[in-house]
């Protein structure tokens, strides 16, 4: 016993392998399983079970050949019109509350006699970007969050996933991927985190690749913006928020067919192969625990959200602010560089401010609409923001030559253009590559290019415009 | 000045030890001819294992290689102590077989890798290891080796050789010594004499089929493999070398496929596919698939795929595709 050489115990090991029956690993699982099982037996009672039949109850019905999908599009739809009419009146309030402690700033630097540069670049920048960003952000996502949040507790969306796999399959990537899409809705780098569920490498690249055609809140604003300033003033008062709720919901299905399409574009050129295994658990429904939902959905994700986005709204502020006020020519820096970039603006159905506000936008989304609207109102003097739709319209249309055209491409653009530099980062994070983190924003960019294109081309040739 | 410079450039460009241009290029055809040689190696080695040798003709059809460069190559492996050449007969030395077998187990353990870690489709796995089998080190693929927990067989069902150079040949016995109705694999074909040989391949009975003796005189053997039957005298039977189907095999003769249960209906695991290796088998050992437990359909969505079974009070959606590969028995509830 006394000379054992670690050497002669491989050796043992490597004789003994050789004696192995192929199934070995299955049989150790196999007699875990057996005495785990012995064990339960011993211990676990099973009573009568009314919440095993309630469970199967709900997932018969919300699997259903015939009502499942109904109910999944009924449920996204019903949350983003809580989003909408809720979000609608809160913004209003939050917008008079920030922007006339803004005026009162204003007048007391005036009045201490700070220089006129000070006091714009500081109020009419720094402070007008925030308080833009945070009455536009804060309510849809103070009302969106908690309600996606629930149906996540619910243990409603491993369903989704359940119901949506064969589409993937058809298109060559995982049913996981409709779970890290939810997450996108919310934030697109965290959907893009998300993807490490998905164990095929190929099939979470496609995941990765794709997420940003789910509209994540950052969007939503200017979306929900659109479809009630353009889509819902056509109809009666009293529909207004479905209509603009039914509206979004449209453009995030169109969203989710650019992802199958994209998917499957993707699984036949740069990601070639077949749809691999998959299995996935549907877990019990869970009562859900309103105190951690409002806890994750509040601090977790609104207030993390915010703040990222008030870190890249104040110094956006402040550009838009330098922009406008530096002269060039006759016109000021912004102007110049809007009517530079106007003529492919309204080749895409845009024009040169959007295009300009997308491209301060580029860390964050959610100052699109807020850039937009500054540029627009006289560039950075804007005292307080248009303070009802009919005004926002106005605006628009009137005063900065919008037409409907203009509004349908912004919404496509706003769901098909580049990732924010955070996402770009995320997916350069989890990938370890700037190739993909380089495709991802061609993909995106080049398909929301051509896609307003060609809107825009069909509109014109169609004389609708 | 500026000549000079730009001469030194070029010069560094191009010279650099290892990263130039002249020394890429070199490693490029050092890597060629090293593939080449492997290629051939195989190709020896495969023959061998047929129980034929190969000849500079053989050499030259499998490389695609014109005769004179197959000549050639022929005479470098020879200096390097490869091969012997012998009339027309090539065959391998103790050297060349062991370094032949090196290169079988690196592209056989490539498939296992792609098949089972890298979840590659099996019809592209044999390219992509072919690609892949002459960079690994003898010490990299014992590590390979070990992480794959080492496999004995590749996913063709081909034996993968031992780190110590030995190739497990399925062991057989010859069919006249094999009992009337029980199912059997082919394993091996014995090729001397020639003429039985041929006889065999002409009924049509190749490697690898799986048949039964459903009759058996002192004059001659019928052999059937479900759809055809094959007659041969007794002295041409002995040459055809059988063993017993794997057990995996024997059970799924029993089983249906889990995608065949019809809503509700109670089914026990049989058995895990064999084709099932790696990643995904694990996955399913994880969640409890293992033979004896009872499992049932129980939601279908819009599409009809996947499905939600069942499972020790748990709900797992497999698709079709994994469903295909669990077989279970039909059992009461």
């Amino acid at each position: 016993m006394e000379n054992i050489q670690p050497n002669d115990v491989l050796a043992k090991a490597e004789f003994l392998r050789n004696n192995l029956s192929t199934g070995f690993r299955d049989e150790i699982v196999k007699s875990l399983y057996s005495e785990a099982e012995k064990i339960a037996r011993r211990a676990v009672k099973t009573a009568d079970n009314k919440k095993y039949d309630f469970d199967q109850t709900v997932d018969r019905l919300v699997t259903s050949p015939i009502v499942g999908l109904p109910i999944m599009v009924i449920l996204l739809g019903l949350v983003i019109w809580l989003t909408v009419s809720g979000a609608n009146v809160a913004s209003e309030a939050i917008a008079t509350i920030l922007f006339s402690f803004g005026d009162l700033g204003k007048n007391f630097f005036n009045q201490i006699g700070a220089p006129w540069w000070l006091t714009g670049f500081l109020w009419d920048g720094v402070y007008l970007g925030l308080a833009w960003v945070i009455s536009v952000m804060l309510p849809p996502m103070a009302i969106f969050f908690p309600a996606f949040t629930f149906l996540e507790d619910l243990g409603y969306l491993p369903r989704v996933a359940f119901n949506l796999d064969w589409m993937f399959k058809k298109s060559g990537a995982h049913g996981k991927q409709s779970l890290t899409m939810a997450m996108g809705f919310g934030c697109n780098a965290a959907g893009v985190v998300a993807t490490r569920i998905i164990d095929s490498p190929r099939e979470r690249l496609i995941a990765i690749l794709t997420n940003n055609f789910v509209p994540c809140n950052g969007r939503f604003p200017t979306l929900i913006m659109l479809a009630t300033v353009f889509v819902a003033s056509a109809f009666p008062a009293a529909l207004t928020s479905f209509v603009a709720a039914g509206t979004v919901v449209g453009v995030v299905l169109i969203g989710v067919a650019f992802t199958f399409v994209m998917s499957w574009a993707l699984s036949r050129t740069f990601l070639k192969g077949e749809a691999s295994a998959f299995t996935l658990e549907l877990p019990p429904y869970r009562r859900p625990n309103f105190g951690r939902i409002l806890y994750t959905s509040v601090i977790d994700r609104t207030i993390f959200i915010l703040w990222r986005a008030i870190q890249t709204a104040a110094p956006a502020g402040a550009i838009i602010w330098l922009l406008a006020n530096i002269p060039y020519g006759d016109v000021n820096l912004a102007r110049a560089i809007a009517d530079w970039l106007n003529p492919f603006g309204l080749l895409l159905g845009l024009d040169g401010v959007i295009l300009l506000a997308y491209i301060i936008a580029i860390p964050a989304n959610e100052i699109v609409v807020p850039t937009m609207m500054m540029m627009y109102m006289g560039a950075g003097m804007m005292i307080d923001g248009p303070s009802s739709n009919a005004a926002i319209f106005d605006l628009l249309v009137h005063g900065s030559g919008w037409t409907m055209l203009t509004a349908v491409n912004l919404m496509l653009f706003a769901l098909l253009h580049n990732p924010c530099a955070t996402t770009i980062m995320t997916i350069y994070k989890e990938t370890k590559s700037w190739k993909w983190a380089t495709i991802s924003v061609v993909i995106t960019l080049g398909l929301g290019f051509l896609v307003t294109f060609l809107t825009a081309s069909v509109a014109r040739l169609l004389g609708w415009t | 000045m500026y000549y000079i410079v730009a001469g030194i450039v070029v010069a560094v460009v191009i010279f650099l030890p290892r990263m130039g241009l002249l020394a890429l290029y070199q490693t490029y055809r050092a890597a060629q001819a090293r593939e080449k040689v492997e290629d051939a190696l195989k190709h020896l080695l495969d023959r061998e294992q047929q129980g034929r040798y190969a000849s500079p003709e053989s050499l030259g059809g499998t490389l695609d290689l014109p005769r004179a460069k197959v000549m050639t190559l022929i005479e470098d492996m020879e200096e390097q102590g490869l091969l012997e050449s012998r009339g027309n007969d090539l065959h391998l030395t103790a050297k060349g077989e062991r370094w032949a077998l090196h290169v079988v187990r690196a592209h056989r353990l490539w498939e296992r890798y792609l098949a089972d870690e890298a979840r590659m489709p099996l019809n592209k796995i044999h390219g992509e290891a072919q690609k892949r089998e002459h960079s690994l080190t003898e010490a990299q693929l014992n590590e390979l080796d070990a992480a794959l927990g080492h496999p004995t067989r590749d996913p063709h069902g081909d034996p993968i050789p031992t780190r110590e150079g030995k190739l497990n040949r399925a062991e057989g016995m010859p069919i006249t010594a094999w009992q009337v109705g029980d199912p059997a694999r082919i394993v091996h074909l014995e090729d001397e004499p020639a003429l039985a040989f041929q006889q065999i391949l002409a009924v049509g009975l190749r490697l690898g089929q799986d048949i039964r003796i459903i009759e058996k005189t002192p004059n001659r053997y019928v052999l059937s493999d479900g759809e055809n039957e094959y007659k041969l005298a007794p002295a041409v039977a002995s040459n055809i070398h059988v063993a017993a189907l794997p057990e995996s095999e024997m059970l799924k003769r029993e089983a249906i496929p889990l995608f065949e249960l019809i809503h509700d209906q109670r089914g026990e695991i049989v058995i895990l596919d064999d084709a099932v290796q790696g990643f995904t088998r694990r996955r399913f050992l994880d969640l409890g698939l293992t033979p004896g437990t009872v499992i049932y359909p129980e939601l279908k969505n819009f599409f009809g795929d996947p499905r939600a079974y069942r499972i020790r009070g748990t709900l797992i959606a497999l698709r079709k595709d994994q469903a295909a590969q669990i077989w279970v028995r039909a059992v009461d509830k």
